[in-house]
């Protein structure tokens, strides 16, 4: 083997300790990055894939009058890619006993041929038979059904049991888990007698040659002139977001938030990884001299470093690749079983392969490079008369704390944590800034705690009852009138509108919410503007994701809104911040007077005497009784405790992952400052051994070392959590934009539990990384310690 | 015995720290030696040996003056550079006598060869096996320096210094760290070096005889103030 090979593994295998330190470090970073590399990769293309393979619709247009057109006709029309009819009601379904939730039906033209929105079989019948439904299979996790069970459906007052004929699986929806909704499609027919609508009153479409949205929106005005020149009116249109699956926002912050965090990991191995190599320089120094005096090249003595980096590097390689590629593939399909879609990615893309090998072997050199250039810069005199510390930088570091007036242990302790400046620096850097993000997630949370603490608080009713249509006030709260715990009932309105484009009446539909302008039971919060009032102007407010659709209006604006095929002229007089769908808040007098002359109420807002989680839940079941037993055509009763849940369980993996990884991020520098008290502690096992001779007990050479760790660690910490302030302030800014929307501010919070977790966990992790090294140091015998170079 | 100019000092001083607080650890010297010549380099501590020694073995520059050895004037030459020279033609043999420890003794001396290229590959071991016969601890070859003797480590450390066959020993307190017995196995191992025509330079504090080196220089106070 050649000489320099044989050094290195020579250096490796006498510093076994060290060099697994060195591979540990770097498998950790490395299988950090690695996993996210990998899940990125996995995931970024199989969501999309998922999403695009079941060909979605560009446009979704409602008419009660297709039926004047064949539908081949529109297919014919310049720009159509594809049109087929995908009927949608909005019912209600049995998932447990008493536990009723939303269903989405849909009518299916042809199970066999599916042109656009494609489903997949999953189990039982692909074409379900007359009178039977298929389930989306997300559906199965949130309620008891199966195949060959009947579900209880109603809609309105039609109550019907549906055989399931068969599970299918439908990538393109939110996930039924997330939203608490069931999804189940079955033939026109079945649709029809079902939901008790005509069949071909929803039109799904795809244009030809559209490259974004803004193009989809200006395809859908050409088509919806087309449709009247055919005496079709179209009452609602809905844009989705172009090629993009509803829950694209939650992977993005997921990856966003692995990505960050999981890189800053790496970086901290790798620190770790270029502090290790600096101390192995720095306990080589005389061999260096030693290997130039007797005729060794820099250029030689950096192969003997280049090889050891090679070999830290192949064998955390060898280590972190399989791990990484194993957790990446475990990640992604945590993430597509919470999301509701298929790994489909078998063999990843080879640069995935190369981009970790390269990960291993290159960035390990890289980040050691300037250090094994200034170890091999010295003169051979200078590296043969090495001792450690210098004697003239060890003056001019201790001065700085000479003015410090204690005395004894503490003193010693100080002034040894002070001497390299630079590794004392990068340690104290990289364990703040462990703490730092480990405290930043903790803030991150407490601010989507108190989001959805303030939306729980703002909404003052504790159930909410939702028809599909708008009827009479008594007629609605006729059925509950007998019902036990109601403190108050309000009834409210709501619909669908559209902003007006220049072209024609396109874009999005946005939800209407019409309500007493002096409502007790929300109390929204307004980030901008305030809150509606009785007014002469149609006032309106609405909340950020409709200002995001709107394209951002500005406060004092005037809108031209489409309600019920009126356009209205509404001036905008606030914007509200909601973890919700797009809304428009408006005043129930002013609506009522433009479009709802009869004063039809399609919600009602139930507040509960005693308001108690059980209560509620108690009241909650009360009403559903009662809605069954009524002819009610009901979309949905909600406890506020439930809405909160529902919105959770969207944030849960979110949150999950930003305190798992902020852990490993704290894990790996808590590992840096083992590793720094570590080479401070071997690099004076010589000073030991004279402080041993000189009557030192190792008990109080011990306490020296803890003292030191617990001086690294409370400065890290005290910098760590004032480092997390504007961390946290950033990360809330990117969290909020991520989740809720371009224009919405997710606020910094400070999280007290945050705080004293952080504290006792670095203050722990403090010990044990001046403990570890301490008692290592102790351990060495005195003539040992001495005769230590 | 060829006796021409192998060394040769002119007015070399050496100098540290700022103008204000100088240390001169060498004034002005005038050196010539040649090939084949045993030299003691003798003085109390504080006196220059080191320093000097280090001019000898290109370690440290001049701060004025020029070092010229076999031709090369050494302060010239880059740390590059300088390494390879040194190993072609100067062998080192330190007081602590400087073994790396992660190394058996032969593959110590291999190591040298590898570093300065000049024997060939072919031939290194049975190189390195007889310099280690030569020196009497062959058996020793596939240790590692921890577990010799100190006299067994500096024959080790004198094989390592003759790997390259440089015409130049430099030895630095060879014996300060041996006992008597060891002491006079390694003085005679120098003297045999001598005898095959090496220029050998010991330094150090100990009393020397005319008898045992051919040439002793002492110094005092960075001057040489006897040349005999």
């Amino acid at each position: 083997m050649n000489m320099v090979v044989k050094k290195a593994w020579g250096d490796l295998k006498v510093n076994l300790g060290r060099t697994m330190l060195v591979i540990f470090a770097l498998s950790i970073g490395l299988w950090g990055v690695g996993s996210i590399i990998v899940s990125n990769s996995i995931l970024t293309h199989d969501l999309r894939k998922n999403f695009l393979d079941t060909v979605p619709p560009q446009a979704i247009l409602s008419s009660k009058d297709f039926y004047k057109v064949d539908i081949n006709e529109i297919r014919k029309m310049p720009n159509i890619e594809c049109a087929e009819y995908r009927d949608l009601s909005l019912l209600r379904i049995e998932v447990n006993p008493d536990e009723w939730i939303p269903l989405w039906l849909f009518g299916v033209e042809n199970f066999n041929q599916f042109n656009m929105a494609k489903v997949y079989p999953q189990k039982g019948l692909q074409t379900p038979s007359p009178g039977t439904l298929l389930i989306e299979r997300d559906g199965l996790l949130i309620s008891h059904l199966i195949i060959g069970s009947r579900a209880r459906i109603r809609a309105g007052k039609n109550k019907f049991k549906v055989l399931i004929s068969g599970i299918n699986f439908d990538p393109a929806q939110a996930p039924a888990t997330q939203d608490h909704f069931i999804y189940a499609y079955t033939d026109k027919k079945t649709y029809s007698a079902i939901s008790g609508k005509s069949h071909d009153q929803r039109l799904i479409v795809r244009f030809k040659e559209v490259r974004s949205k803004k193009e989809v929106e200006y395809a859908t005005d050409k088509l919806i002139l087309g449709l009247k020149s055919k005496k079709i009116s179209v009452n609602s249109i809905n844009i989705p977001k172009f090629n993009e699956h509803p829950h694209q926002w939650q992977l993005n912050t997921l990856l966003f938030i692995v990505g960050v965090i999981g890189l800053l990991a790496f970086i901290m191995g790798a620190v770790l990884v270029s502090q290790l190599m600096s101390a192995i320089l720095a306990s080589q120094v005389r061999q260096i001299g030693i290997l130039k005096a007797i005729g060794g090249s820099k250029r030689k003595i950096f192969h003997i470093y280049l090889f050891m980096l090679l070999v830290f590097g192949v064998v955390s390689g060898m280590i972190a690749i399989p791990l990484a590629l194993s957790t990446g593939y475990a990640f992604s399909r945590f993430v597509a079983q919470i999301i509701n879609f298929d790994i489909l990615t078998t063999t990843l893309p080879l640069r995935i392969y190369v981009y970790l090998t390269a990960a291993s072997i290159f960035l390990p050199i890289l980040l050691s490079l300037p250090i094994i250039l200034k170890g091999l810069n010295g003169s051979v005199l200078e590296a043969l008369n090495d001792y450690g510390v210098g004697r003239s930088s060890l003056k001019k570091k201790t001065d700085t704390v000479s003015k410090t007036r204690s005395t004894g242990i503490f003193t010693l302790a100080l002034r040894n944590t002070m001497r390299k400046k630079t590794r004392l620096a990068i340690t104290v850097i990289s364990m703040a800034l462990g703490v730092a993000i480990f405290s930043t997630g903790f803030n991150v949370r407490q601010s989507i705690y108190d989001l959805l603490s303030n939306f729980r608080d703002g909404l003052r009713y504790d159930v909410q009852v939702v028809i599909n249509e708008g009827i009479d006030r008594e007629a609605f709260l006729l059925p509950f009138k007998n019902i036990d715990n109601i403190k108050t009932i309000e009834a409210w309105n709501g619909g669908r509108g559209e902003l007006q484009s220049q072209i024609s009446k396109t874009t999005d539909g946005i939800g209407i919410i019409s309500l007493p302008a002096e409502t007790k039971l929300l109390k929204l919060n307004i980030i901008e503007g305030r809150m509606l009032r009785k007014s002469p102007e149609t006032e309106i407010l609405i909340n950020q994701q409709a200002r995001e659709l709107m394209h951002n209006p500005k406060v004092g604006d005037t809108l031209v809104l489409n309600l019920k095929d009126k356009a209205i002229k509404t001036k905008l007089v606030g914007i509200t911040e909601e973890f919700e769908k797009s809304k428009i808040y408006i005043d129930e007098a002013q609506y009522d007077a433009l479009v709802n002359p009869k004063h039809l109420v399609n919600s009602l807002m139930f507040v509960a005497k005693d308001d108690r989680y059980d209560k509620v839940i108690e009241l909650k079941k009360s009403i559903e009784r009662a809605v069954e037993a009524s002819d009610l055509n009901v979309i949905y009763v909600m406890s506020q405790a439930e809405r909160v849940k529902v919105i959770y369980d969207h944030l849960q993996i979110v949150l999950a992952t930003i305190l798992f990884l902020a852990m490993l991020v704290l894990i790996v520098s808590a590992l840096g400052m083992t590793s720094a008290t570590s080479i401070n502690i071997m690099e004076r096992t010589r000073e030991i051994g004279i402080m041993r001779a000189i009557g030192a007990t190792p008990k109080m050479i011990y306490r020296i070392f803890i003292l030191e760790g617990m001086i690294l660690s409370t400065v890290s910490v005290f910098l760590g959590i004032v480092l997390a302030w504007p961390l946290s302030i950033v990360a809330s800014y990117f969290f909020g934009n991520l989740m809720l929307g371009d224009q919405a501010v997710l606020r910094y919070a400070f999280s007290l539990e945050g705080f004293w977790v952080t504290l006792i966990a670095t203050t722990i992790f403090g010990y044990f990384a001046s403990l570890i090294p301490a008692r290592k140091a102790i351990m060495v015998s005195t003539r040992t310690a001495l005769s230590y170079e | 015995m060829i006796f021409s100019n192998l060394i040769n000092l002119e007015k070399v001083s050496r100098s540290f720290g700022p103008a204000s607080s100088r240390f001169d650890a060498l004034k002005e010297i005038d050196l010539i030696i040649k090939q084949g010549e045993y030299i003691a380099i003798v003085g109390k501590s504080g006196s220059g040996k080191s320093t000097l020694l280090n001019m000898l073995t290109g370690i440290d520059h001049p701060s004025s003056g020029s070092v010229t050895i076999n031709g090369t004037v050494v302060h010239t030459l880059n740390e590059s550079s300088l390494a390879t020279w040194r190993g072609k033609n100067i062998g080192i043999v330190f007081q602590f006598f400087q073994l790396i420890p992660t190394l058996t003794i032969i593959e110590n001396i291999l190591m040298a060869m590898d570093f300065v290229g000049v024997i060939p590959q072919k031939d290194r071991k049975k190189r390195a096996e007889a310099l280690l016969t030569q020196t009497g601890i062959l058996s020793q070859a596939n240790k590692f320096p921890s577990t010799l003797s100190g006299g067994e480590q500096q024959r080790a450390a004198i094989a390592r210094a003759l790997a390259n066959d440089p015409p130049i020993i430099v030895a630095d307190e060879p014996t300060g760290n041996l006992d008597s017995k060891t002491t006079e196995v390694i003085k005679s191992l120098f003297s045999g070096l001598v005898k095959a025509g090496k220029t050998v330079i010991v330094v150090t504090h100990e009393q020397v005889s005319r008898t045992e080196f051919g040439r002793i220089i002492t110094l005092k106070d960075g001057r040489v103030v006897e040349d005999k």
